[in-house]
């Protein structure tokens, strides 16, 4: 099983951070252009999946897959999206994004005093980029594949 | 709900051969009478082929989910001669005569099922291309999945030649057609 | 296991046949007395629960009707007559009718019995959805991080799932089912067959046009009968 690339958003669509460990893809377009597009791409499928739903949605929107790439979305309450893109034979990880969230971008974004968790978060958060790495290259669904 | 029930009954996928050929026959014997000139006639039952490929490629890949886009033309005549004339027309014309850019075939058709009791008639019925219906066919369904090509019979049994030749011809890939979502 | 409804999408992103095979009702009245603890808001299809759930009525709710009297949008007319059917959003307002949310601040009108639920998607609305998913099908596709991907084939919320089958001419099946119901890609490629059978073969049928023939949404109906009851779609 393959991790591709995060994205993260503020509540006001701005894309905080974004990191890739594999992409066989460039896209053809800035990559201002391209979290503009993720962003509201992802605010369309949220009210897509709220309008089309027959019963009353708790967290809505999880995932979705293509023929070879899932994506996993979490939205904490503050409005913070975490974007998750994986191959496809991966599970439902919510639990995972969450765990990324409270223990990772918490710990050593939320609670840096230097900083705002507003703020794009720029390559001098070393410490924060390090465990980030560290957690994900940990997780099982990281595999050797990953490296080529 | 009846109209279903009394369909399970039957076998629709199979028909006598003959009465298809009949069909057919007594179906090009008519627009023949109906229109004044042959190339006219020629020209509609290319129509009507093209109406028929535009809608049977569907049928097709719908019951061959391991059929997937052509990337060459090489494996489009393959697909054609060996999927498609053998599920529609039941034979399987051999696959001759290749362009060098390889982008021009022919299909040399056997035993056409359609051609079976079938002698022109004198006169302008020579110039009849009565098998035209096919090469519209042909056009519609890779039209379809994207590919434009030339389609017409070069050689024809019922007018003396020894063999009826198809030859089919890549024009271009239609991109604008091709289907949002795909890479 | 569910399968809710079945959608065909032309070419162009245009819905060309619905199918809505078990949509679950929500609806709910009872009987209040004034104050409402309920906060509401205008929406465009009506007024609708904000905040303050309460008794099985949720947040993102519309009041469907006020004392037996259907709604209409943010409107309501007690003497108008109820047969009228108010499936398009008209936002009809008349002399006689009420503004909902001022009707129901106002204390002389209480006690009142007002029907909460999820209005079922309208023809138009259905349309809409159908173009939108066209589009994020396409974007899946532009956004993917690995060569070769297609579009959305799944799409997982925590209460339904929505799978795609695209054929090569372009044509999108499209089924929307709770989230335990397995082997809907049977149910898609069936659909295929069904659609090739009964729509193309169909002389009178003329391609991307809405789908009207009767046999297709019969058999399309056996074929997800026969997935809920056995697994397979075929008979």
């Amino acid at each position: 099983m393959v991790v591709y690339n995060l994205y993260i958003f503020n509540r006001n669509g701005q894309c905080l951070f974004y990191r890739e460990w594999l992409r066989r893809r460039q896209i053809k377009m800035t990559q201002e252009e391209e979290f503009k597009l993720m962003n509201g791409f992802i605010y369309s499928v949220k009210s897509f999946v709220q309008r089309l739903t027959p019963t009353d949605l708790k967290d809505g929107f999880v995932s979705f897959k293509t023929n070879c790439y899932k994506l996993h979305y979490y939205e904490t309450p503050t409005g913070l999206k975490f974007i998750l893109n994986t191959d496809n034979n991966v599970d439902n990880i919510r639990h995972i994004l969450h765990q990324l969230y409270s223990t990772i971008f918490v710990n050593y974004i939320v609670k840096n005093p230097r900083y705002s968790a507003l703020d794009i978060i720029n390559n001098d958060q070393e410490i924060f980029i390090e465990k980030l790495d560290e957690f994900i290259s940990n997780l099982s669904i990281f595999s050797q594949t990953n490296k080529i | 709900m009846s109209r279903t029930n009394v369909k399970q009954n039957i076998d629709t996928r199979r028909v006598t051969q003959e009465l298809f050929t009949l069909t057919y026959g007594a179906f090009v014997a008519q627009i023949l009478n109906d229109y004044e000139h042959v190339d006219e006639v020629n020209k509609q039952l290319d129509k009507i082929g093209y109406n028929i490929g535009v809608r049977l490629i569907d049928d097709f890949l719908a019951r061959n989910p391991t059929v997937g886009r052509c990337h060459d033309f090489r494996e489009t005549a393959d697909v054609l001669a060996k999927q498609g004339f053998k599920t529609y027309l039941g034979i399987t014309p051999s696959i001759t005569n290749w362009s060098p850019a390889g982008d021009e075939f022919s299909l040399l058709l056997d035993g056409n099922p359609l051609t079976e009791f079938v002698e022109l008639p004198d006169g302008p019925g020579q110039k009849l291309s009565y098998n035209q219906m096919i090469c519209g066919a042909i056009r519609g369904a890779l039209e379809m999945v994207q590919l434009e090509v030339d389609c017409r019979f070069v050689q024809d049994q019922l007018k003396g030649d020894n063999t009826t030749e198809l030859r089919v011809k890549f024009l271009k890939k239609l991109e604008d057609a091709l289907p949002v979502g795909e890479d | 296991m569910v399968v809710h409804s079945f959608y065909v999408i032309n070419r162009s992103g245009g819905l060309i046949f619905s199918y809505e095979h078990s949509i679950p009702k929500i609806e709910l009245e009872k009987t209040f007395s004034y104050p409402l603890d309920f906060i509401f808001k205008r929406a465009q299809k009506g007024v609708v629960v904000e905040f303050g759930q309460r008794d099985g009525i949720k947040v993102g709710h519309t009041i469907l009707s006020i004392n037996g009297i259907p709604t209409r949008g943010n409107n309501i007319d007690f003497s108008a007559p109820s047969s009228i059917n108010n499936d398009d959003d008209q936002q009809i307002s008349s002399p006689t009718s009420h503004d909902i949310i001022e009707y129901l601040s106002d204390s002389a009108n209480f006690p009142v019995t007002i029907k909460f639920g999820r209005p079922r998607l309208n023809g138009n609305e259905k349309l809409i959805l159908a173009s939108i998913f066209h589009s994020m099908y396409a974007i899946a596709c532009q956004l993917s991080p690995e060569l070769n991907s297609t579009g959305i084939r799944e799409l997982e919320t925590d209460q339904f799932k929505l799978y795609c089958f695209q054929s090569i001419t372009g044509i999108k099946f499209v089924a929307l089912t709770d989230i335990r119901q397995v082997n809907v890609d049977a149910l898609l490629k069936r659909s295929y067959e069904l659609y090739s059978d009964y729509a193309l073969k169909n002389p009178f049928y003329s391609i991307d046009q809405p789908i009207w023939c009767p046999l297709f949404q019969e058999t399309v109906k056996q074929a997800i009968d026969s997935l809920e009851k056995t697994g397979s779609p075929y008979t």
